[in-house]
């Protein structure tokens, strides 16, 4: 079958319409702050300033059918670091959505698909009736066999509930495991808290592949659950681009959503200021490393270094100050591992893997023997990079270091530490 | 390139040139008096005191004109326009992009001139197509709405400097005339009412050089009177007209864009590539030498440009440029009305008899131009071949398109070539480029320089206006061993200098961020201002 073409967008005038005054391709001043600090620069022979270049010398056909937007993560360091603030990513983003979608990446499309397809929202298909079994089965097994959390809950579409808990699908399909220290923590802190069958899952693939209706609908159909059943806040679990998809298509397709958008970072280190979660550093008496990664979506794009302060006073509480190594640059200023825009489902392995090598090096630089993050997408990146580059870390969500400091860490729920950490 | 026939130049390093016809002045029409004669078997040797185009020929609009402009003041020269016009389009399209003209009137000016104007383009033989003012803002947006009549012409852009080194390059294919830079006339050897040798000053190698031929030709352009004075002619009365151009940051129309009414300041918006040129002014001047831009002028054509195209008030512009045209003397009328014509002058009135002047004139009829000064130069030489110019196309050469706006972008995209590394950002133009560039002009082993790489690519004509890739450039030129010692640095540092006299006129809004990160690097990192001349 032939490919389908790709039609050429004006990109000079996208951006005029796109940008703002004095923010635009035409404040450019070619400084390169923006190429030389991306990890996406050389490949395909691109790089953002090149790209609004291009824009400006009317490259257009080039531009519209480079597959560097692929590679191109949409991760906004460079507008970040750009004097002028121009902001890339948004034409990017517009030359994602003008690909058919035969010749986008079919992974991404796949997930976006998949996400449209049920009322769960989720990219890995997973249908309301079997996320709730999941979650039913894995509760009763808990029970069953850790008799400190034989009470423990795990409600499902309960009217009112304070929060409105998210959950991202590579969980319950595949490591169901993996979602009791989350649990666990709001049983210890007591929070007021609900999954629900319809619009749980976390991902939004839509987003990433520039489907502008999809996203939309997938937004709407989680905005809609929040709404039914009550809830005052909606409250991000540990995925990135979750957070960002919905903040952004509800201020982008002007949906009511009569609840806050919050991150469960923020609220662990609000439970540990408070000593509701009476998390420290005692049990890691070999001094084990840790450094964190700054999901892009959460922290650059979404709340600004205020939360990557707060994952830092967290994670300082969990490993000891003095184990504590930065990645450098970090908070807002830092690089994207390379798993985000869909790069993951993208099907581009090389690529990505040589995106990631930027991140595999700063993350080899802290010495560190675990990465923390609180997002998917990062971690599955990190994991791949490190085995693919020869490191020896570890990458960890910060829901289990808080059960294990806790002392709460059931033995199966250890999955991704090392045998130091296994106990 | 092979060497060729009858008298040719001896070497580089002797002080003493012989050919048969010496060309005085590297603009437009000395680059095609070269080619003229070498299609016609004559050898010849062009000098200029700086590099190709740097009087008016290179300080233009760059716009081929459709002649409409001058129907109101200069029928004649209406006509000369319209047929060179056509003619080029069809012998040297790569230099020459067809985008077409708009003559646009907005309130305020003239209805009857506008009237008046399609009868005044047919009278010139010009097509003119009214257009409604709707048609006119569907084609180009930028329109002001108080547009209320619109015309189209076939006016077009062309590239003077690709244009030159076009004929150069021909020239030098056909029979193996020189053309030698930096090379300025300081006076003549007369004897018997002949001119027998033309003692230069090299610039490059700091030496002075004696140029025997049979013929000379003063294609000086501004600086013709001067040069003439040189051998005692005084028959060359020329006027100054200083004008002065902006540069906007990138392409604000696809057409070239007139303001129909009689000729006027800042009434002209010509795309070139990927940029707009916005002018002009014309102001009298009596120094050749010290004209820049003025705050004044920049302002003068701003206010004016926006009347017709409301978004030049706010627009980034990135240079500014002014040159001299030389205005052929005529009692009794303004600058904007003097003949926009060129003389012929063979000073045979003068006592030399080998001697002759072009000046005057426009890009547009540089070829004719040419083609007249040819003529008598053959003619006194007793060569009766005709001219073929009208007839020859000029032939393509891959060096010299990396003139050519927006060119490089496209070439090193098709190529895709990881190792070619950019080395001006802005404009895109590769490594690639400067070594093709250097194999492409002979005779400058000792002098591949950032200058000469300035003009013959993009390089340093976008928005950094030079402060990335005068660095790159000078750097890889290190790196090949081109520069040695701290040469290269005073280069980069006049290269920058010659930048910044286009840019301080229009210093503000993003411009001004562009020159404080300039002043930081070169200033800053470079310690530039601080360099001893050796």
């Amino acid at each position: 079958m032939a490919e389908s073409a790709i039609a050429s967008i004006n990109f000079k005038a996208a951006a005029l319409e796109l940008l703002p005054e004095g923010a635009n391709f035409e404040a450019c001043l070619t400084c390169g702050l923006c190429s030389s600090g991306c990890p996406a620069s050389g490949m395909e022979n691109m790089d953002p300033r090149k790209f609004i270049r291009m824009a400006l010398l009317g490259m257009d056909e080039e531009l519209s059918t480079t597959p560097w937007i692929w590679c191109c993560t949409m991760c906004k360091r460079c507008q970040y670091v750009c004097p002028m603030s121009i902001d890339v990513s948004q034409l990017v983003f517009l030359a994602r959505g003008n690909w058919p979608e035969d010749r986008k990446p079919a992974g991404i499309v796949r997930s976006c698909q998949l996400a449209t397809s049920s009322d769960s929202t989720s990219a890995m298909g997973m249908p309301p009736a079997d996320f709730v079994s999941v979650v039913e089965e894995v509760l009763e097994e808990v029970r069953a066999t850790q008799p400190d959390f034989r009470h423990l809950q795990a409600p499902i579409d309960r009217r009112g509930a304070h929060f409105f808990v998210n959950q991202n699908s590579r969980e319950p399909m595949n490591e169901p495991e993996e979602m009791v220290p989350l649990w666990k923590i709001f049983d210890v802190v007591g929070a007021d808290w609900t999954y629900a069958s319809k619009g749980w899952a976390a991902e939004n693939f839509c987003m990433f592949s520039g489907n502008e209706d999809a996203w939309r609908e997938v937004v709407r159909k989680r905005v809609d659950a929040v709404n039914q059943l009550g809830c005052e806040v909606w409250l991000n679990t540990e995925c990135g681009h979750s957070y960002y998809s919905m903040w952004q298509g509800i201020e982008r397709f002007g949906l009511e959503a009569n609840f806050r958008l919050e991150s469960i970072v923020t609220y662990y280190a609000q439970w540990i200021r408070e000593g509701k979660l009476p998390v420290n550093s005692r049990w890691n008496t070999k001094g084990i490393k840790f450094t964190v990664q700054d999901p892009c979506m959460i922290v650059r794009k979404a709340y600004g270094d205020s939360i990557a302060e707060d994952m830092r006073f967290v994670v300082r509480t969990l490993v000891g100050e003095e184990n504590f190594v930065d990645m450098q640059p970090n908070r807002s200023a830092n690089y994207c591992c390379g798993g985000g825009g869909g790069f993951l489902q993208a099907g581009m392995t090389e690529h990505r893997r040589a995106y990631g090598k930027r991140k595999f090096d700063q993350i080899a630089a802290t010495g560190a023997a675990y990465v923390l993050t609180p997002c998917h997408n990062c971690h599955s990146q990190m994991h791949d990079i490190g085995r693919f580059y020869g490191g020896h870390y570890g990458v960890v969500h910060l829901w289990t270091l808080i059960c294990l400091s806790l002392g709460i860490l059931g033995k199966n729920e250890r999955i991704y530490l090392g045998p130091e950490l296994r106990g | 390139m092979s060497a060729n026939s009858s008298p040719t130049a001896t070497t580089p390093e002797a002080t003493t040139l012989e050919t048969e016809v010496l060309i005085i002045g590297g603009g437009v029409t000395g680059a095609g008096i070269m080619r003229d004669l070498a299609l016609r078997g004559i050898h010849s040797l062009l000098i200029d005191k700086r590099d190709l185009c740097a009087g008016a020929s290179g300080g233009n609009h760059g716009l081929l004109h459709s002649g409409a402009r001058y129907v109101s003041t200069d029928p004649d020269a209406a006509t000369e326009c319209r047929r060179e016009n056509s003619l080029l389009k069809r012998l040297a399209p790569q230099c020459i992009e067809t985008a077409g003209g708009l003559f646009v009137a907005v309130e305020g000016d003239d209805p009857e001139f506008a009237e008046r104007f399609p009868a005044l383009c047919q009278r010139a033989g010009i097509e003119c197509e009214e257009l409604s003012p709707g048609e006119a803002r569907r084609l180009e947006p930028v329109l002001s709405e108080k547009l209320f009549k619109a015309y189209r012409v076939p006016d077009a852009t062309i590239d003077p400097f690709h244009l030159a080194m076009l004929n150069v390059d021909h020239a030098r294919l056909l029979n193996g005339s020189i053309y030698r830079p930096h090379t300025e006339v300081l006076g003549f050897e007369i004897a018997a009412g002949e001119i027998r040798a033309a003692i230069c000053h090299d610039h490059l190698h700091q030496r002075q050089l004696t140029i025997r031929a049979r013929q000379f030709v003063n294609a000086g352009g501004a600086w013709a009177m001067n040069i003439a004075r040189l051998a005692a002619c005084a028959d060359v009365h020329l006027l100054y007209a200083k004008g002065t151009i902006l540069v906007s940051n990138d392409r604000l129309a696809q057409r070239v864009i007139n303001r129909l009414r009689p000729p006027g300041d800042g009434d002209i918006l010509v795309p070139a590539g990927t940029v707009s040129l916005l002018g002009t002014t014309s102001t009298r001047v009596e120094d050749l030498e010290q004209v820049a831009p003025t705050a004044e002028e920049i302002d003068r054509n701003i206010r004016e440009g926006a009347v017709m195209i409301p978004a030049l008030a706010g627009a980034r512009y990135i240079r500014a440029f002014s040159r001299v045209r030389p205005l052929l003397q005529t009692s009794g009328t303004t600058d904007r009305a003097a003949t926009r014509g060129f003389a012929l002058l063979d000073h045979a009135s003068q006592g030399v008899s080998n001697f002759c002047t072009i000046t005057g004139g426009k890009l547009t009829t540089f070829r004719l131009m040419a083609a007249r000064t040819a003529d008598l130069v053959a003619r006194r030489l007793g060569n009766d071949q005709a001219c073929v110019t009208a007839t020859v196309p000029l032939p393509d050469d891959e060096a010299s398109s990396w003139a050519d706006p927006a060119a490089a972008p496209k070439r090193w995209h098709h190529d895709r070539d990881p190792d070619d590394m950019i080395l001006c950002e802005c404009e895109m133009v590769p490594q690639s480029a400067i070594e093709q560039v250097f194999a492409n002009s002979p005779g400058i082993e000792k002098e591949r320089t950032i200058d000469l790489i300035a003009l013959r690519t993009r390089a340093g004509k976008g928005p950094c206006q030079g402060s990335f890739c005068g660095i790159r450039i000078g750097s890889y030129l290190y790196d090949q061993g081109y520069y040695r010692d701290a040469t290269g640095l005073a280069h980069l540092r006049d290269f920058l200098d010659e930048r910044f006299k286009g840019q301080r006129s229009v210093i503000w809004g993003p411009q001004a961020a562009q020159m404080e990160l300039a002043e930081a690097l070169h200033c800053g990192l470079l310690g530039l201002d601080t360099l001893k001349d050796e």
